[in-house]
């Protein structure tokens, strides 16, 4: 059977219209996936060509690797806690805003949400300064009201310094949370709460069988992109800490990129990378499912 | 009013008020430390500065914050065009198209939006590399894009799924082919969806730092988070300039946001649904 040539047309300019963004993210994004998972069984360097077959030895090395699991620990610190810092103090905003307070929401939202458009080499920068030993505020303040600030530093305490990035990440994400947790609560319609105030209920179990059920997704959302943002999170460790102290801080984004470019360990940063991607797929995976039931 | 609620207003504005002075006291402390000089950075780490000093801007722009501007502007501005304009290609076939492969190629696409840039640090530095594109525009804006591709993709498929079609198959009865029905009556349409990925963008490819690291070592063409990265390094004790160079390059968006803040919320919070 032939097909008319209209309809020729149309496929040829299908195809057309799809390959600009299919060779971009071919060639881009899945290629470079498939060559890093290729060169975690090499060893190589950065400009050498000399790529030695090593099997599965950088991913051994991984296992016994301390600063590996380091890192790969203060990622899963890093996504706990700002689920429970950003996602909880993002919901509270949004269900102030939303319900409680009549005056000033906009200010208030504009204020709370403005760090998210700032760079978080700038963020970091600042910060820095913040809790700089010699000229930072904050330490004026804490000797101003006579307590003693930490002997090594507010980033350079390893008992302390994963809290304090926890600290500049929540002032930076708050607010995106806050919006996107307001969006939720604003498409619930306010009927139902009219209603659930006939049958009596109303305050507390309003919320629970109301508000809850209604922001669940978003919810979900924003747990998601807790989880993304903590793995991938690279910027804020790399300026402020360096890793550093001896690796306290170091995530897997920040030693990769020591492995590859500082120590020039391509092989074994591509089975760091590796290692990320299938944990990233894993949570991709868990999220379509997710959503498909909800 | 009784004076429960009343209490429990103030309680809720209290609240959210001592979240607001948190969010503002850094950024306070930036546009202060900018003015101060390098002598009441260390002695007056609390006050204000004596003077209006403007020397700090001054150091700061002498060092180049005006051409990693310039670059920034140019590739955040190249990116978001190619991003917008292959994503929305895209997903208008892909959400036309009834064949299998259209399906799968959907599933390739949300595979691909998964995968985190960290993860293919190392080929994609030997691509751009062996290509000859390190330190140039092209060789950042076309990962960019190419990361950027995914979600838009993503985000303008669903809006086209709902896209009512009565009125492309009006103008298909009149002949149009598929590339002139998508340039003539569905991207007029797209106004909000477009705003909202090109906002989306446009903030995140603004503040990359990772892949700029990597790409843009000559400092003539850096963009702002790697040149004020390098910058830090070579003046690390001038915290008034880089305080000042911190203010240029925040400031910016910073005004656009507060003068179109609706339509950045509403963007962002959309991608959430």
């Amino acid at each position: 059977m032939s097909q008319s040539p209209s309809r020729m047309l149309d496929r040829w300019m299908s195809a057309g219209m799809l390959a600009p963004a299919l060779l971009l993210v071919g060639v881009l994004v899945l290629i470079p996936s498939v060559l890093a998972v290729v060169g975690s069984f090499y060893e190589f360097g950065i400009t050498s060509q000399n790529w030695v077959f090593v099997g599965l030895s950088n991913y051994a090395r991984a296992m016994a690797d301390p600063v590996f699991w380091t890192a790969l620990k203060n990622n899963i610190f890093l996504i706990i806690g700002s689920i429970i810092t950003q996602v909880g103090l993002g919901t509270l905003f949004a269900a102030l805003l939303d319900r409680g307070v009549r005056r000033g929401n906009t200010f208030y939202r504009t204020i709370i949400f403005m760090p998210v458009i700032i760079s978080s080499i700038a963020v970091a920068f600042v910060w820095i300064l913040i809790f700089d030993p010699n000229v930072g505020p904050l330490n004026a303040v804490i000797k101003g009201i006579g307590l003693t600030p930490p002997r090594l530093g507010w980033l350079g305490d390893p008992n302390i310094s994963l809290y304090m990035l926890l600290v500049i990440a929540a002032w930076q994400n708050v607010g995106f949370q806050m919006v996107l947790v307001l969006a939720g609560l604003q498409a619930i319609p306010k009927e139902l709460y009219e209603a659930a105030a006939l049958d009596g209920a109303k305050g507390w179990r309003a919320f629970v069988h109301i508000t809850l059920p209604g922001i669940r997704n978003v919810l979900m959302v924003g747990t998601l992109i807790c989880i993304i943002g903590g793995l991938k999170v690279f910027d804020l460790v790399f300026v402020t800490t360096g890793g550093g102290p001896a690796n306290a801080t170091q995530v897997i984004g920040s030693y990769t990129y020591l492995q590859a470019f500082t120590l020039g360990n391509m092989g074994y940063a591509d089975a760091l990378s590796v290692i990320l991607l299938v944990v990233a797929l894993g949570f991709g995976w868990l999220q379509l499912t997710l959503s498909r039931r909800g | 009013m009784n004076g429960r609620t009343r209490l429990v207003a103030i309680g809720m504005h209290l609240i959210l008020t001592v979240w607001t002075i948190f969010v503002l006291a850094p950024i306070g402390l930036m546009l202060i430390s900018a003015f101060k000089s390098q002598a009441e950075i260390f002695t007056k780490p609390l006050s204000l500065p004596g003077s209006l000093n403007l020397s700090a801007f001054q150091r700061a722009w002498n060092i180049g914050i005006g051409s990693f501007m310039l670059n920034s502007l140019l590739v955040t501005v190249l990116s978001v065009a190619v991003i917008i304009t292959t994503s929305g290609l895209a997903a208008y076939v892909l959400a036309r198209s009834e064949a299998k492969v259209m399906k799968w190629l959907y599933i390739l696409i949300i595979a691909s939006f998964a995968i985190p840039v960290q993860s293919v640090l190392v080929p994609l530095y030997q691509m751009v590399s062996g290509g000859h594109m390190l330190n140039s525009q092209l060789g950042i804006v076309l990962p960019y894009a190419a990361f950027g591709i995914p979600f838009t993709t993503v985000l303008f498929y669903a809006f086209f799924l709902e896209f009512p079609r009565e009125l492309e198959e009006a103008a298909r009865l009149d002949g149009c082919s598929r590339l002139q029905i998508f340039f003539r009556i569905v991207v007029p349409l797209s106004g909000p969806v477009v705003a909202s990925a090109a906002i989306f963008q446009a903030v995140f490819n603004w503040n990359e730092f990772l892949l700029a690291l990597m790409m843009l070592t000559e400092k003539s063409v850096r963009t702002l988070p790697v040149g004020i990265y390098g910058l830090t390094t070579q003046y690390s004790s001038d915290w008034p300039a880089i305080m000042a160079a911190l203010t240029i390059a925040t400031l910016p968006l910073l005004i656009l946001f507060i003068l179109a803040q609706r339509h950045f919320v509403r963007s962002l919070a959309g991608l959430g649904k």
